[in-house]
């Protein structure tokens, strides 16, 4: 059994969680309360010196001599300053500003993001041959199902997602057809992850009789 | 004033990045406004833990249900940041990293956060097996095809999947699990991915437009609020 | 076995080509060139290039090996990239491995002029330096033609967006289907009301740079408008305080539309932990005691996603999720009573407001599916009768279709 203070501290936080499988218990409330404010001042202490004092001190003034001072990081800290307006009700609508900044760059930033990577270039990754052939220029019957299945695909699969026309009759059909291919895409996720999950179990448990115990080998 | 400034702000903001992405002197631009958000939310952290100091505060001295955990949250906080902003034991002293290993500070993350976050994340083992036992009871079709896709995945990846269909002749592979396996991920795993991908860039687009166009305005609030 | 008489007059007259070739390369690079100490061939035709489309802060520098750098021999061992400026000190700036012949300067200064010389570096200390080229100036270019197609692509797309909302603006009527998931919320809000319990909404774990938090507090105000007009008990426990705040005055606002603005109270949105499992942990304790009738999930979701949904489903509540993640979507068809899949979570603002305007905006990206399914039936077709018959014209539609699509 270990007689490290950490892992000891660490395996009944453990345990507390896992009671809550039970039901929820003063054990588990403790464990889920230190974890709560362990983690807020975590984060809070990182991102005041990765983002206050890394990105926005030193990119201001920075510490080595040669590096161009980014005095542009200044509106930054004004917009943030502004947020804190909330705290006086009568102005708080000024964080408004701040909060418009954030929405109007994560809007014109996804926006070509998503219709790059997710659009175009998938579009240009489906036009392929529905007859293929092998390398040694024989018909390949697997390989030209396979990418017969991803043209139904994508095209059913869009249909479906159509909003301004109604699911009924040929159209419709082939929307359930889209469906179909949804739903395996959405239980190949599904199992893929199942997989991977377990290991994540078998951590904790390796952590617990292991680490802490100290009876497995 | 309290609703066409930060239109026009939501407006200039969005559309000068739009811009950027085809102008080389420009694309900068996207890497510098991502500062700009990492500074703000410094800021907008300042209100988050005064929310949760104040929240916490007023179960103690209220006496709400639970309150004696109210006290456990506070302390586990502000011991957190005392000893994180005041570098307490940091062998590199006020400019030593904050997260420096044999700090307190990393112990915390060590011996706390590191096991209990992976607890919680492995719980989800057990959400897998009941999510699949609820999903195996569910008597419509689409939930019928999931499983029998998540099915294969799941035994294509253990030897007991090969084991299972190894009696099938050699010309008929194709329907051997492991073969199976990899036919759905390339093939109809493949289709659906690129109809949703296809259909979030349209999605994303279209109410980008809407937020940046002002149709949709419910961040800017209402005036007078 | 002796060679045929004709194959030998053919084997010597190869070898005279050869040899002929050879005194001219090294007649020309002894020329052009100052060998240094150890006399190592240096590379030739040194180049530089300015790169295309960019804000001039890069150069390529090019050459031709030297003859002393023969693949499999390990005589040369490396290449030595020198540049001056300005006429000031000549400087190492980056050195590649034997083999190579191209270098890539990124600490160059848009009004420099550059001078480059490379230097062959042998295994036995020698080296052998080119001559130095021109002097170049590293170019900004203000627009990138090389996104030329992307640019049209936009105006296209965006072009049918607005127009759709600009003839929805004027009047003229819309079908949109109906969404099963956004048809319950009235159904999940009476629900609540009815059981006198609370709603909870949780919009993710990420904060708002990233455009799924945005849709979800999109939604959030439709939702929380009928959530005043019921007059329910709401709770939106956040993991990023930017998300709270913009939250609360989301709330705040639907409040004031439904006239109920004494119903807000800023507790609705409470700031848990940035920390994602901190956030679940305090979250499904939440569910457990509180037992909300019904959990809106929506937003951005990673692993918690199935902690989340499953301890809801547990507790008995009527849950609408909704993520453009696809690896967490099944868990949320599995464990919801209904999911918007991807761009139904974008969407839903525009259905849940049932204003023209919006609605016209999904029309606009149905003809942006349109196209993509037009593009890639024509696409595939092309592929398909270049690949069958040979077709260098079907080829050249493919290529230059694929061209234009592709964007990396």
């Amino acid at each position: 059994m270990s007689l490290d203070i950490g892992v000891w501290i660490g395996a009944l936080l453990t345990l507390g969680i896992f009671s809550f499988l039970y039901r929820d218990n003063p054990f588990y409330k403790l464990c889920e309360s230190i974890f709560v404010g362990v983690s807020a001042g975590y984060w809070f202490c990182v991102f005041f010196f990765d983002n206050m004092v890394r990105k926005f001190y030193f990119g201001v003034f920075p510490s080595e001599a040669g590096i161009e001072p980014k005095y542009f990081l200044i509106v930054g800290a004004v917009l943030g300053a502004l947020m804190l307006t909330r705290l006086i009700p009568s102005i708080g609508w000024i964080s408004r500003w701040p909060l418009s900044f954030i929405v109007g760059a994560t809007a014109g930033l996804y926006m070509m993001l998503f219709f790059v990577s997710n659009g175009l270039n998938q579009v240009a990754d489906t036009m392929l041959p529905l007859y293929r052939e092998t390398a040694g220029g024989d018909f390949d019957p697997a390989e030209t199902l396979g990418t017969i299945l991803v043209f139904i695909g994508t095209f059913t699969g869009l249909i479906y997602f159509f909003f301004s026309k109604e699911h009924k009759g040929l159209f419709g059909g082939a929307a359930r057809v889209g469906i179909f291919f949804l739903m395996v895409t959405f239980g190949a996720a599904f199992g893929y992850t199942v997989m991977s999950r377990m290991s994540l179990l078998i951590g904790r448990m390796d952590f617990l009789f292991r680490d802490w115990l100290g009876l497995l080998g | 004033m309290n609703r066409t400034l930060p239109f026009l702000l939501t407006f200039i903001v969005g559309f000068t990045i739009v811009i950027a992405t085809f102008s080389p002197p420009l694309d900068r631009l996207a890497v510098d406004t991502a500062v700009f958000f990492s500074i703000i939310a410094v800021f907008a952290m300042i209100l988050g833990g005064g929310n949760l100091v104040k929240i916490n505060l007023v179960k103690i001295t209220r006496r709400q249900r639970d309150w004696q955990f109210a006290i456990v949250t506070l302390v586990g906080f502000f011991f957190v940041l005392i000893i994180g902003l005041f570098k307490v034991g940091n062998p590199g002293g006020v400019t030593g990293q904050v997260d420096a290993p044999g700090t307190p500070f990393f112990d915390v993350y060590t011996y706390v956060f590191v096991p209990v976050g992976a607890t919680m994340y492995s719980l989800l083992a057990f959400f897998i097996a009941s999510a699949s036992y609820r999903a195996f009871r569910a008597k419509n079709r689409e939930a019928t095809i999931l499983l029998i896709a998540a099915s294969i995945i799941m035994l294509g990846a253990t030897p007991f999947g090969t084991m299972l269909t190894a009696w099938i002749p050699d010309s008929l592979d194709i329907f051997e699990v492991p073969n199976l396996h990899f036919f759905l991920m390339s093939s109809p795993n493949l289709a659906g991915q690129r109809a949703i991908m296809i259909g979030i860039a349209l999605g994303v687009i279209s109410y980008s437009l809407r937020v940046l166009l002002g149709v949709e305005r419910s961040h800017i609030g209402k005036d007078g609020g | 076995m002796p060679p045929a008489p004709g194959a030998r007059s053919i084997a010597s007259g190869g070898r005279v080509l050869i040899l002929t070739l050879t005194l001219i390369t090294l007649t020309s690079s002894l020329l052009a060139t100052d060998p240094g100490p150890g006399s190592i061939a240096p590379p030739t035709l040194i180049m530089v290039n300015d790169l295309d489309y960019d804000n001039g802060e890069s150069l390529t520098i090019s050459w031709v090996p030297s003859l002393d750098d023969v693949p499999g021999q390990s005589e040369v061992v490396a290449y030595r990239i020198l540049r001056s400026s300005g006429g000031g000190q000549e400087a190492t700036i980056g050195t590649v491995l034997a083999g190579e012949s191209t270098f890539v300067d990124q600490s160059v200064n848009r009004d420099s002029a550059y001078v480059y010389r490379v230097a062959t570096i042998a295994a036995n200390g020698g080296e052998g330096y080119s001559l130095p080229t021109d002097a170049v100036v590293p170019n900004r270019e203000w627009l990138n033609w090389d996104l030329v197609w992307l640019f049209l692509a936009c105006l296209v797309l965006g072009g049918s967006v607005v127009f759709f909302i600009e003839t929805a603006r004027r009047g003229k009527k819309l079908f949109v289907r109906k969404i099963a998931g956004l048809e319950a919320i009235d159904e999940a809000i009476g629900r609540a009301t009815e059981m006198g319990r609370p709603i909870l909404y949780i919009p993710g774990i990420q904060d708002m740079d990233e455009v799924e938090t945005l849709a979800s507090l999109t939604i959030l105000g439709k939702v929380s408008r009928q959530i005043a007009d019921y007059d329910t008990q709401l709770f939106m426990p956040v993991a990023r305080s930017l998300v709270m705040t913009a939250g609360r005055e989301t709330i705040k606002t639907s409040y004031l539309e439904a006239g109920r603005a004494d119903a807000f109270n800023e507790d609705m949105v409470r700031y848990i932990t940035d920390e994602q499992f901190g956030y679940v942990a305090a979250v499904d304790g939440y569910m457990v005691r509180e037992r909300p009738a019904t959990i809106f999930l929506l937003g951005a979701f990673f692993g918690e996603s199935l902690v989340l949904a499953e301890m809801g489903n547990s507790v008995g509540a009527i849950q609408i999720a909704g993520t453009a993640r696809p690896p967490q979507i099944p868990f949320f068809v599995a464990a919801c009573d209904y999911t918007l899949i991807g761009e139904e979570l974008f969407a839903a603002s525009a259905y849940l407001s049932g204003e023209p305007r919006q609605l016209g905006s999904l029309k606009g990206q149905d003809v942006g599916k349109g196209i993509a399914m037009a593009v890639i039936l024509i696409g595939v077709a092309a592929a398909t009768i270049a690949e069958l018959t040979g077709s260098g014209f079907f080829a050249g539609v493919v290529s230059t279709l694929q061209n234009v699509f592709t964007t990396r």
